[in-house]
Parts: structure tokens; sequence; C-alpha cells
């Protein structure tokens, strides 16, 4: 499969090299990235990188980034109804992908991922995905997949602002704020933001254990309770159009009854609760006025989670960052990037001794580089090295390939070609937990390869883009905690993940309507290939692993009328090694919008509801999922030139 | 002569006719053809399910494995099980998230729903009379001190918790003898001791915290001391308590005895040898699970653990027909788990899957 995917690779390359049929991009392409999107892709032109519309942001804002992804997007998000949501990119762990803010990966760096409920997608103006491995760009973790966090770069002239709060079922309440003010070049963006849930749903419980009298028993969810709340401040200031400081301040608190299971709630008496605080710093001054181009940035990362109130069990890092970068382009078409990073980490965690783990520093050398060789056709090579204080991090490189040609005058055709190594280092608690710390840990590795087509096409209002992409992963000394003896991390597993992603995006203009429509489908087997575990699972589908995925969805615009509609397919999933799985499931969700226009404010009103069809799932298994239910959202936007 | 026939066929078919109506198969609702076995306790994932219990022929040495389900017409365990306790003529499941006990008959039915009032995180129970004692951590335990935990007074015939009793402290195995109720306290360096009459709590001080109970012919006790992460401590072996006079007389150092929770230590038949988990590090200094053996007449551990090298061990329990020790071990909680049977000498005899992390096992006549 390998010598397939390589063959396949050089061809691609081979194919281009000797291409001589060059073009010129048509203005009018639908080509759905920002600048941020475009600098990821400018080193990395094989790999998968998507940007969230706007409008799909714009629907799914009320919450975590998690609805955002589970609706629109070909990954899978497993949660529970509560505040715990875990992403897992192409059957990888949570723990396999990177949030990316700034020069920080939100991952906390005791558990090694992000509860996704804990990052209101309000505070962003954008969040893009990269499928795959990318761990020569964003470190160690970036195994499956990774997210970016972004803020808009506007250098407000004026004062802008909007406020939205939303009312749902089930005691939602959603309020935010995000003030820009500025001249052009100072800029102070300010963001509140303020959510709640009692997720006090009804749902049909089918586990109550009752022998006298079976059957299902119409329940009222009991403690799963949510209350988050937000501040992000950025001070920006720009010397001239190529030169400026960004400045960026966020201060986040999470907290989240854990909600019981099906049968705790059907005896409910009691719940715990987890509450983190999260501060988070980055500035870094640009500067591409040169022959050579500089970026600088450092940040600190203060993160805590206290469990039920037991202020005596902290576990929390504080983190200092520092990261340089110089890169310079070529009018050959060459360009190179060179860049280190520096972390300072001190841990704070009840279970860990002083003796074995007072700090850990790490630092990452970074080479980037890619080279037009024709027109239509650039390369990309991409190098990494990390250092670990006391551990052995593996050397990472990548290659990447993207061969652009016309196939018609309104039409491209892009393949695509990546070739991709991966680590993750364990994270502190498999290193440090207690007497259960495991020394010995070997950084999990992925080899990933990826092969992509995407057509687009733009003809008489109708915008198209069509993408497969074919991937195929192996990630080797995966950890896992087992028992043997007592529970420790250990290197246990092999795993195999490939699969083919479809995705699709239409928009067609008509006069004064327009209509967005857009499919995703994944076809994934993951297995494990290797087990130390004798009579452990193998070559079989991993547990919370759907085989198939599909979500759609379709906007209608008509003056200032919205209409939206989207449902998500999630295939079988098996939830134990005997077998057992948990049944597809499908989840829709509708709505209707109308915005109020006047000279330099507007107001918006939808009303909407998810889950129309009232699905009885599960995405964990015992835990209960909303039935149907309503949101009433108003957003207002004011917008004054100074 | 004819008549005296007549007469003794009377009498012989009578006969057969009685003999016949005594006969156990009916009169018994509980035959041990159909109940005899080891039932290995299948403790799951906790809050995510896969609680089992397995059935082991060890005559045929036939394994059923989900054996609860197939007798409950399909119906999984809905808590994790983290003890079960035969008594009369019900097995008890001390069940965690949800919180209940769960009753079954011999057959391992379940017909009446089980209790869940007044049983908070729940670990373990044992029966004096018409009483089960169930020992409880309390409701949102702050896994340190444990100042709200308790032991549950269950009535068997009312089927509810009549009263609950404070103890402080995390308690876990428990034991009856001589009238009082002995309470092993996992995070705190004392055994409760409270009269059964009274219900007055005393302690008996300890130098380590306690886990687990088996009780000699003369109804006195030997209890795990194990080192624990809250409560560190070099006196990690077991204890004697003599129970009439309520005081630790002795203990037996033994290093990396299991802070595991399941079952930890068993006695064999004539309570001549205690087995207890321990844990030991390999030719490549890998913890592995063992079994140590203590001889009950000359109070001294063996040389050496009479089964060693085995990864994941999660409970032990010994066949009182034949003091086979059973060895249970898992790697995980979603998979299957395994045991090993071995012979006094600790050769191993044979080897089967069982349910989701086996933690012990009773046997059923």
């Amino acid at each position: 499969m390998r010598r397939f995917i390589l063959m396949v690779f050089l061809i691609c390359i081979g194919f281009g090299v000797f291409s001589q049929t060059g073009f010129s991009l048509s203005d009018t392409i639908m080509i759905q990235e920002v600048v941020k999107v475009g600098e990821l892709r400018k080193y990395q032109p094989g790999a998968k990188i998507d940007e969230i519309s706007a409008v799909q942001i714009n629907l799914a804002q009320d919450g975590g980034i998690e609805n955002v992804l589970r609706r629109f997007t070909p990954v899978y998000i497993k949660s529970d109804a509560g505040g715990l949501s875990s992403i897992h990119f192409r059957g990888t762990s949570a723990s396999h992908t990177t949030i990316n803010f700034g020069g920080i990966n939100l991952n906390s760096l005791t558990l090694g991922q992000s509860n996704l409920s804990n990052i209101p997608l309000f505070l962003f103006d954008g969040l893009s995905l990269q499928y795959g491995s990318s761990s020569t760009i964003n470190g160690s973790g970036a195994i499956g997949g990774a997210i970016y966090l972004t803020l808009g770069d506007k250098w407000t002239d004026g004062i802008k602002a909007t406020a939205k709060t939303t009312i749902g079922s089930f005691g939602e309440f959603m309020s935010g704020a995000k003030v820009y003010a500025g001249n052009g070049n100072w800029e102070s963006v300010t963001r509140v933001y303020w959510y709640q849930k009692e997720n006090d749903f009804p749902f049909t419980n089918h586990y109550t254990g009752n022998v006298e009298n079976p059957g299902a028993f119409s329940d009222i969810q009991h403690g799963a309770s949510v209350k988050n709340k937000g501040f992000l401040q950025e001070l920006n200031y720009r010397f001239t159009k190529s030169q400026f400081l960004k400045s960026s301040f966020w201060v986040e608190n999470s907290w989240y009854q854990v909600q019981p299971n099906m049968q705790s709630n059907y005896h409910y008496t009691e719940t715990q609760v987890i509450n983190d605080d999260n501060v988070r710093i980055w500035t870094d001054y640009t500067n591409n006025e040169h022959r050579i181009n500089f970026k600088g940035g450092a940040g600190y990362v203060h993160d805590m989670q206290v469990y039920d109130y037991n202020e005596t069990q902290q576990i929390g890092t504080d983190r200092f960052i520092a990261d340089f970068q110089a890169s310079t382009g070529f009018s050959t078409g060459l360009g190179l990037k060179a860049g280190a990073s520096y972390k300072y980490i001190n841990p704070d965690v009840y279970s860990y001794s002083d003796s074995v783990i007072d700090f850990e520093q790490q630092v990452d050398l970074y080479l980037s580089s890619f080279y037009q060789v024709t027109r239509g056709l650039r390369v990309s090579l991409n190098l990494r090295q990390m250092f670990v204080t006391g551990f052995e991090a593996p050397f990472t490189p990548s290659l990447g390939a993207e061969y652009v040609f016309r196939t018609g005058s309104e039409s491209i055709l892009k393949l695509t070609s990546s070739l991709s190594k991966s680590y993750r280092v364990p994270t502190f608690n498999d290193r440090y937990w207690g007497v259960q710390g495991n020394p010995d840990l070997l950084p999990e590795s992925g080899k990933n390869a990826e092969l992509g087509v995407q057509f687009q096409t733009e003809k008489e209002g109708c915008q198209t883009s069509i993408g497969v992409n074919a991937f195929f992963m192996d990630v080797g000394n995966w950890i896992e905690w087992r028992n043997f003896g007592i529970w420790q991390a250990q290197n246990v597993l092999e795993v195999v993940s490939k699969g083919i992603e479809f995705q699709s995006n239409t928009n067609i203009k008509l006069g004064l309507a327009e209509a967005d429509f857009t499919l995703n489908y994944t076809f994934n087997p993951v297995e494990p290939v290797k087990n130390v575990e004798e009579n452990g699972l193998l070559n079989r589908q991993m547990n919370y692993s759907p085989l198939h995925m599909g979500n759609a969805s379709v906007g209608l615009k008509y003056k200032m009328w919205r209409i939206f509609a989207d449902g998500q397919y999630t295939g079988w999933r098996y939830t134990d090694d005997f077998g057992r799985k948990l049944p597809v499931f499908f989840v829709a969700n509708c709505g209707v919008g109308y915005e109020f226009d006047f000279e330099h404010h507007n107001l918006d009103v939808t009303l909407s509801s998810n889950n129309f069809l009232n699905a009885d799932y599960q995405n964990e298994r015992y835990y209960a999922m909303p039935g149907r239910s309503f949101r009433l959202s108003l957003k207002y936007d004011l917008n004054l030139e100074l | 002569m004819m008549k005296n026939l007549l007469n003794f066929g009377l009498v012989l078919f009578a006969f057969l006719a009685l003999i016949s109506c005594n006969n156990n198969e009916i009169d018994d609702p509980f035959p041990s053809e159909l109940v005899e076995g080891c039932y290995i306790v299948n403790y799951g994932s906790f809050g995510k399910g896969g609680a089992s219990i397995s059935k082991y022929d060890y005559h045929n040495d036939v394994v059923t494995n989900f054996y609860n389900e197939a007798q409950n017409g399909g119906n999984e365990l809905l808590s994790n099980i983290q003890y079960a306790y035969p008594y009369n003529d019900s097995v008890y499941l001390i069940g965690n998230s949800s919180d209940q006990l769960i009753t079954l008959n011999p057959f391992l039915q379940q017909t009446k729903n089980g209790v869940s009032e007044q049983l908070a995180n729940p670990r373990f129970c044992v029966a004096s009379g018409d009483y089960l004692y169930i020992s409880c951590l309390g409701a949102n335990p702050d896994w340190s001190k444990f100042p709200g935990s308790y032991i549950a007074k269950f009535n068997i015939k009312g089927n509810k918790v009549e009263k609950t009793i404070s103890l402080p402290g995390g308690p876990e195995g428990m034991e009856v003898a001589n009238g009082k109720l002995f309470v092993a306290l996992n995070y705190k360096d004392s055994i409760g001791v409270i009269d059964l009459k009274s219900e007055v709590v005393s302690y008996i001080s300890t130098p380590a915290v306690t886990s687990y109970f088996v009780k000699d012919k003369s109804e006195n006790l030997y209890v795990t001391l194990v080192s624990t992460y809250n409560n560190f401590s070099t006196e990690s072996g077991i204890g004697y308590i003599n129970t009439k006079t309520t005081k630790l007389e002795s203990t037996y150092k033994l290093e990396n005895v299991s802070s595991s929770y399941g079952s930890v230590i068993q006695a064999n038949d004539d309570f001549s040898k205690i087995y207890l988990i321990t844990s030991a590090y390999d030719a490549n200094w890998n913890l592995t699970g063992a079994v140590a053996e203590f001889n009950v007449a000359s109070k001294t551990f063996g040389a050496g653990s009479v089964i060693s090298g085995v990864s994941g061990i999660s409970g032990i329990s010994v066949n009182q027909n034949d003091d086979n020790i059973y060895v249970f071990s898992a790697s995980g909680v979603t998979g299957a788990g395994k045991m090993d049977i071995y012979s006094t000498s600790g050769n191993l005899l044979k080897s089967h899957a069982v349910g989701a992390f086996p933690i012990g096992a009773f046997f059923l006549q």
C-alpha cells in the first residue's frame, strides 16, 4: 500500500514536471480561503485544508466549536449532551489533533487534548481544519488533524460592534458582544460572551433496570448543566501595511456537570462538577518589509482544572512560549521559512512529585520550503526536530505537491499529494502521574500519505467545488492507559487508518436569490494491526470510529430572508471489544432568518430548530442526547466610520 | 397369600409414590445441578456499562460469558459490579453507576428492582441475620478523608435501607465476627468496629490503611495492609485481628500488596493458606502481578510467589472444592478479561476468556 501511494505521489510530481500547460486562474473561481489559510497552504500545497464559511459559523455560534464541526465537516465528534466533547480526525484519538490559536496549542499538556465544548466559537472570526498529519508545521500531536482558530485582519477604522443573544430550549442562553474600535492603525477588539444551558431535556430512558415494570420511561435529564464565559481582548498596531504588532489576551472559565448515564439519571441523586480556568496570552510582531521577513511571538498559558470543587486536587500547568521565524521568497518561485520555538512548562498537578518533574523545556527547530516548479506545479518540503527535557523526540519530515491545471475556460482541476511523518510526545500525565507515570514511553509516530483531487468550476452564477481525498495513516507506538499490575500509559498499538473523503460545495445565484449546498461523506476503516495484548483487539474497526459518516446542508437566501437546513448521518460504532454497537443516527436541523438592514446597523432575527426530526439516539453508549429543540437568536451589528 | 401379595404391592406402591414425591428436583427450587459453578464478576467500564457475570462449569471446563444476560432475557447489567455476595438463597450485587443493590436468585435471575435509596457509592457488603451491611463512600466523596462515608444497614426482608451508620475514612471490605462488624478503612490507618447490637463504633489502629478481610475457622480475621497513593506506608502485608479482644495482635509484612479494589485476598478450604495479590518486577523490570502464599500454621509467607508474571492481575478466587487458585486479569475495561486456573503448587492448568475486567468470583453449590 505504501509503495502504491509513493508511486502515485511520484507520478503526480513527474506528470507536473513535464507538463508545460501553464495558465492563470480566473479571478472569479471560488477559492474559499483567507490569508491565514493561504499561508498554511503556501508551505503545504499537498495538504487538505478547509475553512468553515462565515455563514456556517453564524449558524452554529452558540456554544463550543463542536457544533459547527459536527454539522458541517466530515469529522467525528464524540460527545455527550453536556459539557464534554472530543474530536476524532480520521479515526485517531482526541490527543491526535492540535487546536491552534496564534502560537498556542490549546490542548492540555496534562491530558493531551481539548474539550471542544470549552472553546466558544463566538469569540473567533474563523475556523479552519487541516486533515491528516501536520507535525512538521504544528509540532507534537498533529497526527490526525489540526484546527486553526483565527481572528480577523480587519484593521478597523471607526467603530463596529456586534451583539448577539440567543435563548433556546432546555434552559439555553447565550449572550455575547464584539466591539472593534480603531483608526486604521491602532485597533482594539473586545469580545465577551456568556453561555449557559440547563440541559434538562426529556428523553426516553431504555435503561431503567426496572424489572417489576419493564419498558421505556419518559425521563428528564438531570445534572448536565453547562456554564461558560470568556473574554478576549485584542490590541493591534500597524506600523505600515506590512509591519504590525498583534496581541490577544483570552480568559476563559468553563464549568459543567458530568452528565450521568441514563441508568444513573433514573436514580439521580448527585453528579460531579468540572471547572476549567484558562488564561491565554499571545503577542506577535510581523515585519514583511525586507527581503527577509520576520515574525516573532511570545505567549503565556495558564490552564487549571479542578474536579468537584476539590481544591487540593488541582491539575494545571503554566507555560511560556516564544517563537521566531524568518522567511524569504525568491523570484524563481522558491520560498524558505526557518524558525524556532521554545516552551517552558511548569506543571502544578497534585499527583506529580517535584523530584520527578519540576519543569520541562521544549525546543522546536523547523524549516519549511516550497518550490514553484511550473506555473501549475508546486512542491514543498518541511522538516522539524523537537528537543524535550529528558525525552527523545523524532525527526519529522513531510513532502507535498500540488498540480493545478485548467480543464475548461471556467474550471480547474487540482491534484494534491503529500507524504508526511508525525509524532506525539506523551502527555505529562502519561509520564509523571503519581507512581503510575511511565518514563520509558516512546513517542507515538505516524506516517501519513494523502492523495486528493479537486474540481472547481464557475458558470453562469453557479460555482461548484468537488473534492475527493484518499488517505492512509499508520500510527505506531499508540499510547493507551492499560492495567499492567498498575494502571499505566503504555505503547500498546499500531493503528492503520485509511479512507476516502468526498466534499462538495455549490453556490448558485439567481437574481436576488442565492442558494448554497454542501455534501460531505467519509468512509474510514481504522483498525489496530498490532496489539501488545495477546487477546487484544486486532484487525477490527476501532471502538467509537464510524465507518461511514456524512452530512449535507442547504441554505437559501432571498432578499433579506434566509432558510437553511442541514443533516448529519453517523454510521454504527463499536462500543467495546465484544462487538456491541451503537446504531446509526441521523440528526437534522433547520431554521429561518430575516435581516433588518438600516444605514449603519442591522438586526438579524433567526429562529431555528436542532434535531427537528426528534431523533432518539446515543453518541456515547448510555448517555442521552436531546431531542427536538428551538432557538431564537437576535444579532445586532453596528458599523460607524469615524 | 394373594391378599398378602396385594397388601405388599399396595405398600410398595405407596412407598414408591412417597419417595417420588420427596424428590429434591421437585422440592428444591434451585437444584444444584443447575446452580453449581464458579461465577466470575466482570466489572466493565465505569459509567460506560459492560458489566457481566460469566459462569464457569469447572466439572466440564466450560465458560459461559454474559451468563446473567442469558438468564434475564437478554437484559444487561446496568451497573458496574463492584462486589457479589451470595447469602442464603440470594446473590447480592453491589452496583456502581448507577449505584444500587441488585438482588438475584441462584439462577442469577433478577425478579425485583434494585435498591438505590441511601446507597451512595456502595463498595462491599456482608450479612448478619436479616441484615446486609453495605459500605458506602457517600455522595460526592473528596477522595482524601471521606468524611461522609458510612455503613448502610439493609433489611433483607423489608428490602430497604433502614438506617446508616456514619464511618468516615472510606470503608471498603467488611466481615462479621463475634457480634461485631469489622470494616476496613481505605483512607484512614484504622479498622472500624461496629457492635451490631449497640451500633457503637470503635476503631483498631493499623500501621497502614486496609482493604479486605478473610475469616478463619475461629472467627478471627486477617486483613490486608496496603500502601496507597494517599496513604503511603512501608508496613504493607497482612494483619491478624483477634475479634474477641478486638485487637490487632500481629502483622506480617509483605511488599507490594495490591491496593486494587476487588478480590485481593482469599483463603483455601481448610484455611491453612491465604493467598494475596501482589506485584513484582520480572527479569526486565516490568511490573507484573503475582500471588503470594501465607502459611497460616507457620505464620510465614512463602519465599517466592506461588504464581508470578501475570500481567494486569485484577482478582483471585479459590475453588473450595479442589483448592485450585483462579487468577483474573485484564489489561483494559472494554475487552475480554482472562481467567487462569492454577494448582496449589502454582502450575497453570487452564485459561479462559471471560468478560470485561474480572475482579473476582463467587461459587454456588
